[in-house]
């Protein structure tokens, strides 16, 4: 117990006084007659004790078990009561239960003391009105229970499959009101990738942290950590790192000499690709048929070949695999076409629709029960042109609607889903039109514009919108753009990622690119989160989207082959199909490979 | 105008071909009011009846023709220029505007009024025309500086105007040219063309660059001539630039004129259509095939036999030898798509001419303050 000692100048003083009035008027009193009764004296305090409530220890905002009291004492350290003791909080910015108290027949005060949220030392003064005396209360507050988790370090590396990433995992736990939290147990869970962590549990230290190393599992592609803090219902964060693999060569390659590659689709064990251009005097009017073995090489088993063109710039089979559809351009010939797969080694020609500027791209969308063409006439006068498809009714292709594309370059792709086309429109950027999903009202006949983005340097050339099985989004839309390039050479372009989950207001938020190359055609493994896009120049790069998207995503390239080596490497298009990867090369031909 | 019969060999796709055009069939009139100083000056070419398919020429390209050269727009020029606008108000200067479709004031002069019947392959780096134009000239002692506004949209066949409503001024050129002495030369002069292949106007922009010197004076008493030429286009930023070189000359002896060109000369490679001597148009992205550059040496002969005045009946024979190589990669292979790098063109035909004022030829992209007097007699070729 502490005393507090002062000198008490105000009664001193007024004892004085007292004495002086008593000496000077004793005459006066002693003749008019008996003298008053002495009025009571003042308490004679002489000091503030602390008696009991200093050196608790609590926690930030919650109130201290013990009261904060003091004991006031005369001279002869004989506690004094009456007296008002006025509380202060000097440190912590705790809260008290009154500002004043009045000490009891035992000189006792007391108040109680609710901590402040800042941990660490709090202090609480008493004193007396009009003196000096006070007396001050030290507690200490420690954080409350852990809140949030916060990354530290480590988030979104990259290194090899089986290999330990070479910076821990490193989080920090706080209390609600931000203090950090020491001795908190956190359980690290591997989610995804099946690697390992070098301890399933750690404790935080006095800064609130915790960290552990992760070991990339055995699978190209994201891979996570959760960390959360065990006996809490505190949210976890999750720790991405991509496990860079690579792609083999299964079979292919030198197998179309005589034309240029182009587009290409993959069913039923079937592989179509297109041809494009003029190669030493050949036009590129031939539709590759492929047998496919997963094992094994593709083998070439016959050519659809189209007079009057020069390009089939773009392949599709039916969901059904009942028909094959590929667009052309370079000739008099140039349009839509549709055959029927009732053999799929030897397509059978149902229809054609002429389009005199020929057609860039066709896309199969499926609406309502049924089957469209979404196809893009460009160049001269661009245009989506919707076309019905019945390849086994009396109008095999009919044309449904004609919408006008700014002619900045005008349209090169669609991507259906859903309802909505995304028409890739170059300079204009991206269109989302609703053709049936409800949100505008629109239709196959009278497409209805959603909104429209120009991403980063134009010449937006393609789209995917990625349905995420694992998490359920739908908030992705990945952008392929064709920028400046000597086609066989060399090629530019990045990737650029559209946040589409308001799709009335769509935003980029992260660029994926390969420096001195350009992206071209998408596939995805939306299983596995992975993007694979035929890179042109590159080849076939494999990229981790699993998780936030944001800023620049170059780290999460998982893998990259040129199939036909360098110099003779220059991809089109890529699609992945029952475990392996399938990619025409404009110059190296048709290709299989063993997927990252 | 000019029948001529050439043969071209290698073609694209292999093999020589030959034909006959009939070329430049050209109505040309020049007028002048109020002492000259209002003038008009027009061209007509009907090549887009009479060789509707273009030229065979080595190497030429433009406008979606490839190894043909374009027939021009049936209204290759339709100017009108006023000289000396401020009078005595600008001292010994003199200043002129010209409006209409022609010419813009960059680099030099039209290959229809040089020497050669083959187009240089370097056309549409070296010159700028059937643009919607307004030039204004400045002439100071020996220098003038012409500046124009037009449009970049460069036409895509002969009956197609310029898109003056929508892309007139957003290109611009300007002409710095010395006459360092009679029938002497020098020029530089740079232009930046919005769009010109694309004429909504989506397409890149050029960037392009020219300098060269003339002479046109006579050496040891006979018309002589002589021009070198460099220019120098940019694309996207850079990603794609090509240069030119040319220098040429002609020697009048009498009725006979002797020529000679030399040009190397780097050209787009882009997708060709069914018809091999075409390309995609308009554009609809920014890649090209490769780069080639052309190496080509032309000697040409011609007399005038004509007896008749203001009649020039001149038959004439072209030779060119010329290589081509690529630069750098890409998908074209000069060699595997000609059948081999060294090509040749022969042309035989006549120049046919009639003048009812003494006129033959005049140097067309020649406006205001930098245009020839008329009847100067200084048509040397």
């Amino acid at each position: 117990m502490r005393r507090a000692r002062t000198f008490d100048w105000w009664h001193t003083g007024m004892a004085w006084i007292l004495i002086l009035v008593g000496s000077g008027c004793g005459s006066n009193e002693s003749t008019t007659g008996p003298p008053p009764p002495p009025p009571p004296s003042p308490p004679s305090v002489n000091s503030l004790v602390v008696a009991a409530g200093d050196g608790q220890v609590g926690t930030v905002a919650a109130g201290l078990t013990e009261p904060l009291t003091v004991r006031v004492e005369d001279t002869s350290g004989q506690p004094v009561s009456g007296v008002s003791v006025s509380w202060s909080v000097v440190a912590g910015g705790g809260t008290l239960s009154s500002v004043a108290s009045s000490s009891d027949a035992s000189g006792l005060a007391a108040v109680s003391y609710t901590m402040g949220t800042t941990a660490g030392t709090q202090r609480v003064r008493a004193s007396i009105a009009g003196t000096s005396t006070t007396a001050t209360f030290t507690v200490t507050a420690r954080a409350g229970p852990p809140a949030t988790l916060a990354v530290l370090a480590g988030n979104d590396q990259a290194g090899p499959t089986g290999a330990a990433l070479p910076v821990a995992y490193r989080i920090r736990v706080d209390d609600q009101y931000g203090n950090v939290v020491e001795g908190a147990t956190v359980a690290w869970t591997v989610v995804k990738g099946g690697g390992s962590v070098a301890a399933a549990s750690s404790v935080t230290d006095a800064a609130g942290a915790a960290s552990v190393i992760h070991t990339l599992g055995p699978q190209g592609g994201g891979q996570l950590v959760d960390a959360a803090v065990q006996g809490t219902a505190v949210s976890p964060v999750r720790f991405h790192a991509t496990a860079r693999s690579a792609f083999a060569i299964t079979g292919g390659g030198s197998n179309v000499a005589e034309r240029f590659g182009s587009d290409l689709w993959i069913h039923g064990g079937y592989g179509y690709s297109g041809t494009w251009g003029n190669r030493n005097g050949t036009p590129g009017n031939a539709v590759k048929i492929w047998q496919l073995d997963p094992s094994g090489a593709p083998t070439l088993i016959d050519s659809v070949v189209t007079a009057g063109i020069s390009t089939v710039s773009d392949v599709e089979v039916s969901a059904d695999g009942s028909v094959l559809m590929f667009s052309a351009e370079g000739g008099p010939n140039a349009g839509l076409y549709i055959y029927r797969l009732t053999d799929p080694r030897s397509p059978t020609l149902v229809d054609r629709a002429l389009v005199s500027t020929g057609l860039h791209t066709a896309t199969f969308g499926y609406i309502g029960g049924n089957t469209y063409a979404f196809a893009a006439k460009n160049p001269g006068s661009p245009a989506l042109l919707i076309y019905q498809i019945d390849a086994t009714g009396p109008n095999p292709i009919t044309l449904v609607s004609t919408t006008p594309i700014p002619p900045a370059y005008g349209i090169h792709d669609t991507f259906v889903r859903d309802g909505i086309a995304v028409v890739s429109a170059w300079d204009t950027g991206v269109i989302l039109y609703d053709v049936g999903n409800g949100l505008r009202g629109g239709t196959t006949s009278t497409p209805l514009e959603i909104s429209r983005i120009a991403t980063a340097n134009g010449n937006s050339h393609n789209a995917w919108w990625f349905h995420n099985p694992n998490t359920g989004e739908r908030r992705y839309l990945f952008v392929g753009e064709e920028g400046p390039g000597v086609v066989g050479g060399a090629a530019s372009g990045d990737i650029h990622v559209v946040d589409v989950s308001a799709l009335s207001s769509p935003r980029e938020v992260a660029t994926f690119s390969v420096a001195g190359a350009g992206t071209h055609n998408f596939w995805m493994d939306e299983q596995a989160e992975v993007l694979y896009a035929a890179y042109y120049n590159a080849g076939i790069v494999a990229i981790d989207v699993s998780g936030d998207l944001s800023g620049d995503l170059t780290i999460r390239e998982i893998a990259r082959i040129q199939p036909g080596g360098t110099g003779n490497t220059f991809t089109w298009g890529v699609q992945l199909y029952q475990g392996s990867v399938y990619a025409v090369d404009m110059l190296s031909g048709f290709w299989q490979l063993s997927r990252p | 105008m000019n029948p001529v019969h050439a043969t071209v060999d290698p073609v694209p796709g292999g093999g020589s071909l030959s034909e006959f055009r009939l070329a430049r069939p050209t109505v040309a009139v020049e007028a002048g009011v109020l002492g000259d100083k209002l003038r008009l000056r027009s061209a007509v070419i009907f090549e887009g009846w009479t060789m509707s398919d273009g030229e065979l020429s080595l190497g030429a390209f433009g406008e979606g023709f490839v190894d043909r050269r374009h027939p021009h727009t049936y209204v290759h020029e339709l100017m009108l220029s006023a000289d000396d606008l401020l009078g005595s108000l600008d001292g010994g200067a003199r200043v002129s505007l010209a409006v209409g479709k022609g010419f813009v004031a960059f680099g030099t002069d039209d290959p229809m009024s040089r020497p050669a019947l083959r187009f240089p392959v370097n056309h549409h780096w070296s010159q700028v025309l059937e643009r919607a134009v307004a030039t204004v000239g400045a002439k100071v002692g020996p220098v003038a500086v012409e500046g124009s506004l037009f449009n970049g949209d460069e036409p895509e066949e002969p009956g197609q105007w310029p898109r003056i409503g929508n892309r007139f001024g957003d290109s611009r050129a300007l002409r710095v040219t010395v006459f360092p002495a009679t029938g002497i030369e020098l020029q530089g002069s740079h232009a930046v063309v919005a769009s010109p292949e694309q004429r909504e106007g989506a397409g890149p922009d050029q960037f392009k660059w020219s300098a060269s010197a003339r002479w046109a004076r006579p050496i040891a008493g006979r018309p002589a001539y002589a021009l070198m030429e460099w220019a120098r286009t940019s694309e996207l930023d850079g990603a794609f630039v090509f240069s030119t070189f040319l220098a040429e000359g002609q020697y009048r002896i009498g009725r006979h004129r002797m020529y000679y060109q030399f040009e190397r000369t780097e050209r787009p490679e882009e997708e060709r259509q069914l018809d091999l001597f075409r390309t995609v148009r308009p554009h609809h992205d920014d890649n090209l095939l490769g780069v080639t550059r052309w190496t080509i040496h032309t000697v040409g002969y011609g007399a005038n036999i004509s007896q008749w005045a203001g009649v020039r009946l001149e038959p004439f024979a072209e030779l060119s030898l010329g290589r081509v190589s690529r630069i750098g990669a890409g998908l074209f292979d000069p060699e595997a798509f000609y059948g081999r790098r060294s090509l040749t063109s022969l042309s035989v035909g006549a120049r046919l001419a009639w003048a009812s004022a003494g006129g033959m030829e005049h140097r067309m992209g020649r406006y205001g303050v930098v245009a020839m007097p008329r009847h100067s007699g200084t048509h040397d070729h």
